[in-house]
């Protein structure tokens, strides 16, 4: 078995990406995801990690090399946050395009303004239509468990598919948490080595990512949709066989906590779930009927399972942790994918947006409880008046 | 859903360490990385993390460095900064001048400071926050260890130097007696030097802060 360790995300991640035996890493520092490459570079530099370590020139340049790396058939691993994240916007639909399975991983930090070194989910949310695989770890464990999940997932033959892997910055990247380290015999039979069919090799030479017609775009934009379809295949038998082999059984699409009979539940996603997660059970306590579903896989969007999850309760709030302005309901992306998979329901489940925590700033046992009095009041009444809600100056 | 104080954790104490960046932001985090795995050795719960805005990386600015430790599991888990703290320490004297490091200690707080100069000298320049202030503890941890002058373990990322070489060791160990916090055969397992540890452990002196008050 693994060794248990008090360690940070970023510490988590780097443990994970070596025992992935990542091939080529390419960096550029950004709070608050540079810790996972000062650890790889201190890894590399130490011997316990043999692998290409590259000093981008900025993020652009970052994604470029992982791009050229895994279509040379290298397992590749690049990361970012906030601003750097966006500045290499170029690169994520041809590396999806291209069909390679590179792991990105985002600590997230708003972008600017107000350009603190706080998280938001924005930066990553802005990625999210560019058929990556992408989700949110809640924990430390979680950050190294997600990078095993995702490169297990996005290598399988039926998905050739990049992930991005996030984490809230600061609260998941920094804080030092419980994380158990699985060893290397456990991770060699979860993750078999990457193999791909299609290798840039100037033995055998051909042309990757050439010029199309117009006629060939609709062809090629099927099969990537296809592709990312089947990826909701794979991701549950990766999370099966994950819980098989390490013995951390993940819900590969929603957490539910505590939702057995709850009449009103809060849904959202990252690390700010811990924090609900300490309210609904002082609520419980308390004898109210409350729950959480934390949506762990975004892309490919569950909607089916979010549909299940979230029908038997009389009022949803759903948490948003990015600033999506002039969006269809006032809130966030959360809101209005949770509504879309709501779509048929007709009345039945009330839905109200909550955006919180932005700037990095803390989501408080206060500001959930007072979402929970709002959400049993929607329950109660049948009601829901104003529907969307900034936090602190709405509620 | 209105009740008051709904999510106090009264089993939860808080340890925050002030220092200054570059020279002593490591010997900061190692006071509290060595007490939080003494802790967590006993069976506790606990947390550790460094201030996330204070910028370590400029030379001489205050930095904070947090730990919590728990019989019960720790409900208040991403947050910035300890609100009220039952232990505050300090890496160096100059940062009684100036600096509100007593912002919202808990009744029963113990100062521990990392000095050659007698608590009630220290005391005279503390504007704020101490009538919660139970003890000041002095411990010349200069003497018995050097500050690790390094950027390791920023960020997050693991600190390669180890854990308690330094004066660090000294300024958790005078911790330790002031407060029983742990056991210290918990914390000398955990530090590097042991020996400055052990040396701090019988020459920090503690003093009451009404004895100082009475003595004007």
């Amino acid at each position: 078995m693994g060794v248990k360790k008090r360690i940070s995300g970023c510490v988590a991640t780097a443990n994970a990406v070596k025992l992935a035996d990542v091939e080529v890493i390419c960096s550029f520092p950004i709070r608050p995801y540079t810790g996972i490459m000062s650890e790889l570079a201190r890894m590399v530099a130490d011997g316990e990690l043999d692998a290409e370590f590259v000093h981008g020139e900025g993020e652009h340049g970052q994604l470029s090399v992982v791009y050229g790396a895994s279509a040379a058939g290298a397992r590749a691993f690049t990361g970012s946050a906030g601003v750097g994240v966006t500045y290499a916007m170029e690169l994520y639909s041809p590396i999806s395009g291209e069909r390679l399975p590179l792991q990105m991983a985002i600590a997230d930090r708003t972008l600017d303004p107000p350009g603190d070194f706080g998280s938001e989910h924005t930066d990553a949310l802005c990625l999210r239509d560019q058929g990556w695989i992408q989700g949110w770890a809640a924990t430390p464990q979680e950050a190294l468990d997600l990078t095993l999940l995702y490169y297990r997932i996005g290598e399988d033959p039926r998905v050739l598919l990049p992930q991005y892997a996030c984490q809230d910055g600061y609260f998941v990247s920094h804080i030092f948490g419980d994380v158990e380290i699985p060893d290397v015999a456990q991770v060699k039979e979860f993750l078999p080595p990457y193999k791909n069919h299609h290798v840039l090799d100037p033995r055998n030479p051909q042309i990757m990512g050439a010029q199309m017609e117009p006629a060939m775009g609709p062809g090629m934009q099927y099969q990537r949709y296809q592709a990312v379809e089947s990826a909701r295949q794979v991701i549950e038998e990766a999370h099966d066989e994950f819980g098989r082999i390490f013995g951390r059984k993940y819900a590969p699409w929603v957490e539910e906590y505590m939702t057995d009979d709850a009449e009103i539940a809060i849904f959202m996603q990252g690390g700010h779930s811990e924090t609900c997660k300490t309210v609904v059970k002082r609520l419980r306590n308390l004898g109210e009927k409350v729950g959480m579903v934390r949506l762990r896989t975004f892309r490919p969007f569950p909607t089916q399972h979010v549909r299940e999850a979230l029908a038997k309760f009389k009022a949803v709030g759903v948490v948003d942790n990015s600033a999506n302005f002039g969006i269809s309901g006032g809130a966030g992306v959360l809101l209005t994918e949770a509504r879309t998979a709501l779509y048929g329901l007709g009345d039945k489940v009330k839905t109200l947006g909550f955006v919180a925590g932005l700037g990095g700033e803390m989501i408080t046992h206060e500001e959930f409880h007072k979402m929970f009095g709002k959400l049993k009041e929607v329950a109660k009444t049948g009601k829901t008046g104003k529907e969307n809600f900034w936090l602190p100056f709405e509620l | 859903m209105t009740k008051e104080n709904l999510f106090e954790e009264p089993g939860l104490k808080q340890i925050t360490v002030w220092a200054r960046g570059v020279y002593e932001n490591k010997e900061a985090r190692d006071v509290v990385v060595a007490i939080t795995e003494a802790a967590a050795s006993e069976g506790r719960f606990v947390q550790a993390w460094e201030n996330y805005v204070d910028l370590p990386d400029r030379i001489y600015v205050p930095v904070r460095a947090y730990g919590k430790i728990s019989d019960q599991e720790i409900k208040s888990k991403y947050v910035y900064e300890n609100e009220a703290p039952d232990i505050v320490a300090l890496t160096e004297e100059t940062l009684v001048k100036g600096v509100n490091i007593l912002e919202g200690i808990k009744p029963g707080a113990v100062l521990v400071v990392n000095t050659r100069r007698p608590a009630g000298y220290l005391f005279k320049f503390i504007k704020q926050g101490t009538e919660n202030l139970s003890k000041i503890v002095t411990v010349d941890a200069n003497s018995l260890a050097k500050s690790i002058i390094t950027l390791s373990g920023a960020e997050g990322a693991t600190d390669a130097s180890g854990i308690g070489k330094g004066m660090g060791a000294a300024l958790a160990a005078a911790i330790v007696k002031a407060t029983g916090i742990v056991q210290f055969e918990s914390l000398l397992k955990i530090v590097g030097n042991k020996n400055a540890a052990k040396k701090a452990f019988e020459m920090a002196d503690v003093v009451e802060v009404k004895t100082l008050v009475r003595a004007g």
